[in-house]
């Protein structure tokens, strides 16, 4: 029997917003604990950041490197392959698109961004790109490589940016902050943080569901990622795709980290990538968008909103803002268990549970 | 000599708690369970260890609710792996990341950075054997220890028996390698995994006492510092053999005491040295891999 592709969808909704409230549930149950009330803790998260013009807006504005890096893993989740490098290779390349950014001095504003964000992609292909060859032509396990590097680049940066690379006069350890040519402007729209890197990041996650979807790339990949023995025999070069693969993500992991850098931050600091991470929420909006373009846009929006809704309940109630650092693990934890069977249609389901009942 | 005697020392030191991740790890590896939440456990095993010795002023309830808190954490990354037949990989990195996240919660809410005991000090744990410590290397290697220092190493001889001369070990063994023949011998494979991974969790949480209770008698958030990732390494390296697995950990704890040691001397440039211990596991991982695959001519990955 043949079933249309749409009767597919209701499991997969399901399956994805289960674990979710799943997750809120638990939290809220944590948040009781602690004497506060879950509803109204939630309604404060998410109230202001999704249901007001200026909020909506500055949750789009920290939602656009979360879409990068979401999309960064899913790609590589795709082909089976575990890039766990982004947080690294972001850090890499925001730290250095922040060097440049600060000591270039171009006339042209439009081109310095350019060569800015060039510096961090390349960094962040430089270094997904060990693990990559790696992998490919001396069998390493890629995902322990890229965990351990993370590692290493964090205490690499660190000392970079509290030696060679410390701004002179400051209080505390942080680069130089870049040229105003360099950093992306506010649009001003309600008064909110909005830059012109949201619609960058937009357009990115447009042009590579294209390349996804209709290129012959995209195929391949998808081939690697069902049956990488099948792949190889019928021809395709699958050392070659996956360090292609391993440098599209990392160049999508520095561009995220090159607008972090000239559209929020200005300057590397400890805490330049917050406290989950930007790779690691990476991680969770790519299985909560399973990973399809329109679910990363989703998840990513979603997340941002919680992430900036954090900040206000920390402010109004006693809840620590680490609550969304909870309430995201444990989210990719129910994320990585179906719930439902997905190859059978919620229709069919009921139609056969209410059947059963008919019959009973 | 002082600072070989440092080095030497500093090696057994670093070593053990990588060493108790890697037994504990091993089981899981050969039952092809991969236990990527060993880093989680381990803080796990750091923090309430230390929490719960600071809240009752006992350590032996903080060694008690260490090994509890693993185990609880161990039955569920083996419920969603093994029952649910998750992606045990991302099940690990929740585990990992919510054990971060709810350590921070806590510290958050205690309003302190860390949690340390003043009860009690680190030297207080350290066993000195009398006449062994006066002699020179041998000494650092032998006395000064703390008492899952020697339980780990004791281990390496146990997890050889039990993976080898055992009927458990030997079951765990054919589930991992074929589950088909294991479940037609009649096995309950779910057990011998489910089994698998909560011996991983109880030497987690020996791995994370060691590490903050023992040594320091502190609990800073994210103290592992990847020790949990080094442990998997040197699985990879020693492809689940109790005894080459354990050798990888001692080179990288030998790493680790190079970087602390050396630091001491760097001034400046000290950060950069702690980045000797990732480099050399890579370094490590990659000859393994290529020693392995020499002789392999199929084309493809």
């Amino acid at each position: 029997m043949k079933k249309s592709k749409a009767s597919y969808i209701g499991p997969k909704i399901l399956n994805t917003l289960l674990p979710v409230g799943l997750a809120f549930f638990i939290g809220g149950i944590i948040i009781l604990c602690i004497g506060e009330n879950p509803v109204e803790a939630y309604s404060m998260m998410l109230g202001k950041s999704l249901f007001t013009a200026r909020g909506f807006l500055n949750t789009l504005h920290y939602a656009s490197p979360l879409l990068l890096t979401g999309l960064a893993i899913a790609i590589t989740f795709k082909a089976n392959i575990f890039n766990m490098g982004v947080e690294g290779q972001l850090l890499f390349g925001g730290f250095f698109a922040g060097i440049a950014g600060a000591s270039l001095n171009l006339s042209s504003s439009v081109m310095e961004k350019g060569i800015c964000m060039a510096i961090g992609m390349a960094c962040g292909v430089l270094f997904a790109l060990v693990p990559a060859i790696l992998r490919a032509y001396f069998h390493v396990d890629e995902m322990v490589v890229t965990l351990m590097l993370n590692y290493a680049m964090i205490k690499v940066l660190e000392y970079l940016s509290s030696g060679p690379f410390r701004e002179a006069g400051s209080g505390y350890v942080c680069t130089p902050t870049i040229n105003e040519s360099a950093m992306f402007k506010r649009l001003g729209i309600d008064n909110s943080r909005l830059t012109m890197f949201f619609f960058l990041a937009l357009a990115v996650l447009i042009v590579m569901t294209f390349i996804f979807m209709k290129t012959k790339l995209g195929m391949q990949i998808t081939a690697i990622g069902k049956n990488p023995d099948f792949a190889e025999a019928t021809g395709m070069r699958v050392r070659r795709k996956i360090i292609l693969l391993m440098c599209i993500s990392g160049a999508l992991a520095g561009l995220a980290g090159s607008g972090q850098m000239m559209s929020e931050k200005f300057k590397y600091t400890l805490t330049f990538s917050g406290t989950t991470g930007l790779g690691w929420d990476g991680m969770l909006i790519a299985l909560l968008g399973r990973h399809n373009p329109i679910g990363i846009l989703l998840a990513a929006i979603f997340f941002s909103a919680l992430k900036t809704g954090a900040d206000n309940i920390n402010m109004y109630t006693s809840v620590p803002k680490e609550i969304v650092g909870v309430l995201q693990s444990l989210i990719i934890l129910f994320l990585a268990v179906q719930f439902l069977d997905e190859r059978y249609g919620l229709k069919e389901r009921i139609q056969k549970w209410i059947g059963r009942k008919e019959v009973a | 000599m002082a600072f070989l005697n440092g080095i030497i020392y500093d090696s057994v030191y670093h070593a053990v708690p990588i060493l108790l991740c890697v037994l504990g790890g091993i089981f899981a590896y050969k039952a092809n369970v991969l236990n990527i939440a060993l880093e989680g456990m381990m803080l796990a095993g750091s923090f309430f260890s230390v929490l719960v010795s600071f809240q009752t002023g006992n350590i032996v309830l903080g060694y008690l609710a260490a090994i509890g808190v693993c185990m609880v954490i161990g039955l569920i990354f083996a419920f969603f792996g093994v029952s649910c037949k998750g992606n045990v990989i991302i099940i690990g990195l929740a585990i990992n990341m919510s054990v971060t996240a709810i350590a921070g919660f806590v510290l958050q809410l205690m309003n302190s950075a860390n949690i340390k005991l003043d009860f009690t000090n680190a030297a207080d744990f350290k066993i000195h054997i009398p006449v062994i410590e006066k002699i020179p290397i041998y000494g650092s290697i032998i006395s000064g220890h703390t008492v899952i220092t020697y339980i780990s190493f004791v281990c390496i001889v146990l997890i050889w028996f039990l993976m080898y001369r055992t009927k458990f070990g030997i079951y765990v063994r054919v589930v991992g390698e074929n589950e088909d023949s294991a479940k037609s011998l009649g096995l309950n494979t779910n057990k011998y995994r489910y089994l698998a991974v909560l011996l991983g969790s109880f030497f987690c949480a020996l791995a994370g006492i060691n590490l903050a209770l023992e040594r320091m008698t502190i609990f800073t958030n994210n103290m592992t510092a990847g020790r949990g990732f080094i442990a998997i390494a040197a699985i990879y390296c020693g492809r689940g053999d109790p005894i080459f697995s354990s050798m990888y950990a001692v080179i990288f704890g030998l790493a680790r005491a190079l970087s602390v040691n050396l630091s001491l001397h760097a001034g400046a440039a000290a950060a950069v040295f702690d980045v000797i211990p990732y480099v050399v596991m890579t370094v490590v991982l990659t000859v393994v891999s290529i020693v392995k695959y020499r002789n392999h001519k199929v084309r493809g990955v």
